[in-house]
């Protein structure tokens, strides 16, 4: 049978860690950038937390500069968007006021009626639920790398919970950065898939740091800088597998998910990709930090 | 397979088969029967069914403020009996300051009040009195407020014919309604939308001078007819009876003037009406509804049955649901929506369909690429892949929970990584190959090493996904149970079937070295 197992050979020995450098420096960059970006283009945020109106119609022949004539007069701020086919349209409407914003679905409704098929959804999120909704996201991420970090330092040693934080802080910045970049919108899904892509990139990083402790048990003499290497390689293969396969279920749920569900499966893609990276060149390097080897110091003792 | 404990073998079979036997409801079955086993089967959310989610806050400042009116006409009353001057009333945001003319008789005054408010503050200083409430006043107002406001809900949703609402308090002051299936929301957020305080209050024709100026005397007031704007009605302030005394009300139609709403009073409002009704014959009184004149008729003759008739140019579906919200009655406070989340049932369809084809054609690549890496090996992981789907629908269903659009993205992630333990298996198998040539052993090995890195990595990603179920709403709480039960089943899946079927394979074909 024709078989792929040779990607990876089973002996593969790159030299990861000996290129460190060029990766902290060019995780370093991409991470400033995330940062700049974030800070001065910002997300893009959906209702969920920036408040507004969303209502999704399907339109027999109208097209949407029609819907637009007819509405831009009666709103301050409204914008409309194909979304998925022609056929689609989604209209976002910004109100400061809440009680109005209520009353616009309505006003649309009757605005464009004679215009539309089907009025597939409509979305209103008040102000004061927006900004709830934003903060228990920032508590739900921020308590998820917590408790992370706690577990993995109850399983492992200190030094590996701080590498696994350092890296699974650079994959929530980096992801944040890209979103931004691509003007990807930010809504109460991609909290979910933020934290998804959390738990998943320590998943990866676990794996290794488990291999680790392994040979740092086995190999008592071996210099850290190859041990780690070693560790790299013994789970390289399983870690381009799941990562592939993880893949290919996401590039389906991207492709044939609907549109809805399309901004959650491309975040879940970077970040993926993202996580991949991180656990091999930077939860790995950053344990080159603390020169620790608890087994030595016993035999010294 | 000789030496393959039986046990492990049964309990695999067991929890296959009951995967099996309870994944099917939720496969086959859409409608509800009554059978307790076909019942188990999952519930389609919102975003899937089609239906409106609304988060509702009850208005309870504008009660705070009512009471504090409440105070300060209570005063004015009690230092008229008692002859004292007040310069002037301020009321400020939590307090309500009180300036009299002089200090004198203050106390008197001060008793009096608190007789009638008992927990409520009263302070002193020389001419000035200060009344506060403390925080305890005020939630004793919201509670109530709440209860009420929640008892209307109820009574107003299942009038309007919703089959099978979810209506629940959500945190201080607000009210959650889960509407499966409803086609016109809007007419939901009109009949919510809607206090309902209905009033009836006599028409001053005569005084068309207050009415011009736009001016109302004391004791009267200007209000607005429903339909236009521009006419204007001069009404009595005090009302001569109201909707508190209704006991029915139901959509009707008139001869002359169309749909309409006929209502009942209790004995007391009959009472009432009929005494305003025969005393003011000739003239006209107003039907006032939240603020608005809906109608105003002539009085030709006294109405002593107790029972009447509202007209005013309604729509059949108008009528209908002024009659839903009288026989429900007037909410204590405003109502706001806060949050709407509606979805017809298309777009619930097209999501049902899309996750459909994206699981199965995730699924599928996941096999294929399994196979083309470990051959044998990967149908096995293949065939625990499946197990898996069915383990988890199984679980889902017999739990109740709610399949959400993410909550199915859930599945096609759990699809990509539930392999994850197979491969963390298959891999720790290779490389123990290179080192031993008794296969059992080998596989033995492997599968031991990679317990802890298993249990580990899996623990993490539950961490995570618990963490979700906390702090997220609706439809994400749903992914977060799709995951965390895939993870879980996807341990077993590979740390027992998998194991299992390998012994199976190895023994049936009688290998003598792995191929991975």
């Amino acid at each position: 049978m024709f078989r792929l197992n040779k990607i990876i050979p089973v002996d593969s020995d790159y030299k990861f860690l000996n290129f460190r450098k060029h990766f902290y420096i060019a995780s370093a960059i991409a991470i400033a950038l995330s940062l700049i970006i974030l800070l001065f283009k910002g997300l893009n945020l959906g209702i969920d937390f920036k408040g507004g109106t969303l209502i999704e119609v399907s339109t027999n022949e109208s097209s949407i500069g029609e819907l637009r004539d007819i509405l831009a007069p009666n709103f301050n701020e409204v914008s409309l968007q194909e979304f998925g086919d022609e056929n689609t349209v989604i209209i976002r409407l910004q109100n400061d006021n809440n009680q109005e914003s209520i009353k616009t679905v309505e006003k649309v409704k009757v605005l464009i009626d004679d215009k539309v098929t089907e009025f597939r959804r409509s979305e209103f999120v008040g102000p004061t639920v927006s900004s709830e909704l934003l903060w228990k996201g920032f508590q739900a991420v921020s308590f998820a790398l917590f408790a992370i970090l706690i577990y993995i330092w109850l399983r492992f040693e200190w030094q590996f919970g701080f590498g696994a934080v350092v890296a699974l802080t650079h994959d929530v910045l980096f992801t944040l950065g890209v979103l931004s970049l691509f003007n990807i919108e930010f809504s109460l899904s991609t909290i979910a898939a933020v934290l998804t892509i959390a738990g998943y990139s320590i998943n990866d990083t676990v794996v290794i740091f488990d291999r680790v402790r392994e040979n740092l048990r086995k190999y008592k003499k071996l210099e850290l800088i190859d041990l780690f290497n070693m560790s790299i390689n013994n789970t390289l293969s399983r870690t381009v597998m799941t990562s592939i396969t993880t893949l290919l279920a996401l590039i389906s749920l991207y492709i044939f998910g609907g549109e809805v569900i399309k901004p959650f499966a491309l975040t879940m893609i970077i970040g993926v990709l993202i996580g991949t990276y991180s656990s091999i060149f930077i939860a790995v390097p950053t344990l080159l930090v603390f020169k620790f080897r608890p087994q030595e110091e016993d035999e010294v003792n | 397979m000789k030496n393959y404990p039986l046990w492990k073998i049964f309990i695999v079979f067991l929890l296959l088969s009951l995967g099996v036997i309870f994944a099917v409801p939720s496969i086959l079955y859409k409608e509800d029967t009554g059978n307790w086993y076909l019942d188990n089967r999952l519930n389609l959310g919102l975003d899937l069914q089609g239906g409106s989610y609304l988060l509702l806050e009850v208005q309870t400042d504008v009660l705070i403020k009512e009471e504090f009116e409440n105070f300060s006409e209570t005063i004015r009353i009690i230092s008229r009996e008692n002859r004292i001057k007040i310069n002037n009333i301020e009321l400020l945001d939590d307090e309500l300051k009180i300036r009299f003319e002089t200090s004198d008789k203050l106390d008197e005054i001060r008793s009096s009040f608190l007789q009638k408010y008992r927990s409520v503050k009263f302070n002193l200083n020389n001419n000035i009195a200060t009344i506060t409430v403390d925080v305890l006043y005020k939630k004793n107002i919201q509670d109530s407020a709440i209860k009420q406001s929640l008892e209307i809900v109820r009574k107003r949703i299942d009038e309007s014919g919703t089959k099978e609402p979810l209506i629940q308090r959500s945190g201080r002051q607000r009210i959650l309604l889960q509407l499966p299936g409803v086609k016109d929301p809007e007419r939901i957020k009109n009949l919510l939308g809607k206090t309902a305080k209905l009033n009836f209050h006599m028409v001053d024709d005569d005084d068309s001078k207050s009415l011009s100026l736009n001016l109302a005397p004391f004791g009267k007031m200007i209000i607005a007819d429903i339909n236009n704007e521009e006419i204007k009605y001069l009404l009595e302030k005090k009302s001569k009876v109201g909707g508190e005394n209704l006991i029915d009300a139901y959509a009707s139609f008139d001869q002359t003037q169309g749909h309409a709403v006929s209502f009942r009073f209790d004995t007391t409002g009959a009472q009432k009406f009929g005494k305003a009704t025969s005393e003011n014959v000739g003239k006209r009184f107003a039907v006032v509804l939240d603020g608005v004149v809906i109608t105003a008729p002539v009085i030709n003759s006294a109405i002593t049955g107790g029972s009447g008739i509202i007209t005013g140019n309604f729509s059949s579906q108008e009528a209908t649901d002024l009659a839903v919200l009288l026989r429900a009655g007037a909410l204590p406070a405003p109502l706001q929506i806060v949050e709407e989340r509606s979805v017809g049932p298309g777009l619930g369809a097209d999501s049902i369909a899309a996750g459909k084809i994206a699981s199965i054609i995730g699924m599928i690549l996941v096999c294929i690429f399994m196979i083309l890496i470990y051959g044998s090996f990967g149908v096995i992981a293949n065939i625990s892949l499946i197990a898996n789907l069915f383990i988890i629908v199984a679980l889902l269903g017999t739990i109740g929970a709610t399949l959400t659009l993410p909550g199915i993205a859930g599945i096609v992630l759990t699809i990509g990584m539930a392999v994850d333990a197979n491969v963390l298996i298959f891999e720790r198998i290779k490389e123990e190959n290179l080192k031993n040539k008794k296969v059992y052993e080998t596989v033995k090995k492997g599968f031991d090493r990679a317990l802890s890195t298993i249990l580990d990595a899996n623990i993490t990603t539950l961490i995570a996904s618990l963490l979700l179920f906390v702090f997220g709403s609706g439809p994400i709480k749903g992914f977060s149970i799709t995951l965390s039960l895939g993870v879980i089943a996807s341990m077993f899946t590979a740390l027992m079937l998998t194991n299992l079927l390998v012994h199976f394979y190895l023994s049936f074909t009688s290998k003598k070295e792995i191929n991975l």
